[in-house]
């Protein structure tokens, strides 16, 4: 211990720097989030490899088929939202909470909603990377580039802002990291309830079409494939007529991203319980 | 902004408390506490565990609202103004954590770049002795090493104010030496600092001032000198009961004896002339007095008796209520 020094009469930093949200001071963080991310090779291989193999489901129907190539791309983005963003955001922050991480973060100069999108971010990077490569996949095993790429590109960051919002949400009230595998259920299950809901009889269907999973789904079909609902196969929709077709599971999807940062605001807690 | 600077007082606060939970399991762990911190100066708050040091702590880092009262830190509101305040202060928590994936290095960096300020990572990790553990990870650092990295981040904003909550506690003699070494040199160099610690006779040597926490308020503040002053010494011996014999009734200067544990412990303002009354007593008696100590009030008969509930500056406030005048509580202490 040489030297420690300080300088009591500094002149007057910009403000501006730590005014609000700073992109420099979240970006950075992000970075070492991403760094600890890859440190831990279990989390990263769930968040990279799993997402990408439902892709392979499309091989189960006939080559160029939309129906097959729909579900395959439903399941791949459910996937992704639910393991580099949800869970992943989930654990993130409840273990850093546990371990006083958050807490001596706010000590300091960073703000709390740069600590939230910095601990988000690379999840949801690599949820939108691998949303973004399933495009050529897919065109690769025979299947349609997006129809209407503005209504998929609108999904994908619904998606991602959604289950961010959610995974704060639930860590609010997940006593620990184990505890996230039970806590994180209920999410998991209103994301896949949509696809399932097939076999359903038609009230409980018409229920789970509210579901974000179903809002997903729906997008999905609409914009990438131009399927009208209710078609297994064979595209009536033209790209004029996806707009219109899109509005209900989109207004669905807003509402569950505005819901879900709701809860979350309200519900947010930056210490263990003692 | 700079014209705080100037001021003298770095820290103020008045009336200031804090309540936890509600209804019947609420809890006020601050009940009314009114500080002043001079700027340029090392204060040290004191208390025993439970006595409301860290709660009105991080009130006034920001980090908790208070229940009631004002804090000024700076001259700005810390909770406010909390960006200008985090900016020029620094916080070291009794109890933090670090990734412990990040090796030290890298935990600096990740601070670094959340700073306005900051001070070079090579510099820090000379300052803190961490330069042979820099590419070690943190959970592989031992207490005393993990305390330090906590101090580096702590200074990294060259904190004109820095609150170091027990930053000696879990180190060994020598790195404890070391931080209040790095406390001293803080000053010197114009900062403030406010500290809390449980061990007195750092307190004494290094804190301009003291400030002693009981139940919820400060119930002494001065100098270490001061807050002695006045205070009884005490004389103490293994009880003579076993030995037949009888204290003489009159004692000179002696406020009253006490049997505690086998032993008698006096007090008395007058040190020198009730030792020579005890002793020449015990002459002529032919009573030998085991085990005899004397002792001048020191701060920690002070803060023992003040633990104990037998600092007369604190008999009249009952830990179980909150007064409705806390500056009454005041009066004992020498301000």
């Amino acid at each position: 211990m040489s030297t420690a020094t300080t300088t009591p009469a500094r002149p007057a930093a910009s403000s501006g720097a730590t005014n609000g949200f700073s992109l420099r001071r979240t970006v950075h963080m992000a970075r070492w989030n991403a760094v600890l991310l890859t440190r831990n090779k279990l989390a990263l291989f769930y968040a990279t490899a799993l997402p990408l193999a439902p892709l392979l489901l499309v091989l189960a129907g006939a080559r160029g088929d939309a129906g097959s190539g729909a579900a395959a791309i439903v399941s791949s983005i459910l996937v992704a939202g639910l393991f580099p963003v949800y869970y992943n955001v989930l654990s993130q922050f409840v273990n850093r909470r546990d371990e006083l991480v958050l807490k001596r973060m706010r000590t300091g100069e960073v703000r709390d909603n740069e600590l939230l999108a910095a601990i988000a971010l690379p999840g949801v990077v690599i949820a939108l990377v691998i949303m973004a490569v399933s495009v050529p996949i897919m065109a690769a095993f025979g299947q349609p580039w997006p129809l209407n790429p503005l209504v998929v590109a609108v999904m994908a960051v619904g998606t991602v802002l959604m289950f961010a919002a959610f995974a704060y949400w639930t860590a609010a009230w997940t006593r620990n990291a184990e505890a996230a595998q039970l806590t994180s259920l209920p999410i998991i299950m209103l994301a896949v309830i949509g696809q399932v809901s097939i076999s359903f009889p038609d009230t409980l269907r018409e229920i789970a079409s509210y579901t974000p999973g179903a809002a997903i789904t729906e997008l999905v079909r609409v914009g990438w494939f131009g399927l009208a609902e209710g078609e297994a196969s064979n595209p009536s929709l033209a790209f004029g007529d996806t707009w219109a077709a899109a509005g209900q599971p989109l207004l669905v999807l807003v509402a569950w991203t505005v819901i879900a940062v709701d809860l979350m605001r309200r519900s947010m807690r930056w210490e263990p319980r003692s | 902004m700079t014209s705080n600077h100037l001021t003298d007082t770095a820290i103020r606060v008045r009336g200031l408390r804090r309540r936890y939970g509600s209804g019947a399991t609420a809890f006020e762990a601050v009940r009314g506490v009114d500080l002043d911190v001079r700027t340029g100066s090392i204060t040290a708050l004191l208390g025993t565990n439970g006595a409301g040091k860290t709660s009105t702590l991080e009130v006034i880092e920001g980090l908790a609202p208070a229940s009631d009262g004002e804090v000024s830190v700076l001259g700005l509101d810390p909770v406010r103004d909390r960006a200008e305040v985090r900016r020029r202060t620094g916080v070291l928590l009794q109890k933090s954590g670090f990734s412990g994936d990040l090796t030290v290095r890298e935990t600096l960096r990740l601070w670094h770049g959340t700073i306005t300020d900051p001070q070079p990572v090579g510099d820090l990790l000379e300052a803190l002795s961490l330069g042979h553990r820099a590419d070690v990870r943190v959970s592989a650092l031992s207490g005393g090493e993990t305390r330090r990295l906590d101090l580096a981040c702590t200074l990294m904003g060259r904190p004109e104010l820095v609150f170091l909550d027990e930053p000696t506690t879990g180190l060994d003699p020598e790195s404890r030496r070391e931080v209040w070494n790095l406390v001293r040199r803080l000053r010197d160099g114009g900062a403030t600092v406010l500290v809390t610690t449980h061990y007195l006779a750092e307190a004494e040597s290094l804190a301009d001032r003291l400030e002693i926490m009981h139940a919820g308020q400060i119930v002494r503040s001065g100098t270490p000198t001061e807050i002695a002053e006045g205070h009884p010494s005490t004389i103490t011996f293994t009880s003579l009961d076993a030995a037949g014999a009888q204290l003489p009734g009159d004692l000179a200067a002696v406020r009253g004896a006490v049997e505690e544990q086998g032993r008698t412990r006096l007090e008395t303002t007058d040190l020198q002339g009730s030792l020579t009354a005890l002793l020449t007593w015990a002459e002529r008696a032919g009573v030998r007095l085991e085990g005899l100590e004397a002792r001048t009030a020191s701060l920690e008969s002070v803060f023992l008796a003040i633990a104990d509930g037998r600092d007369a500056a604190t008999d009249d406030t009952p830990a179980s209520d909150a007064p409705a005048d806390p500056a009454g509580t005041l009066e004992g202490a020498t301000r």
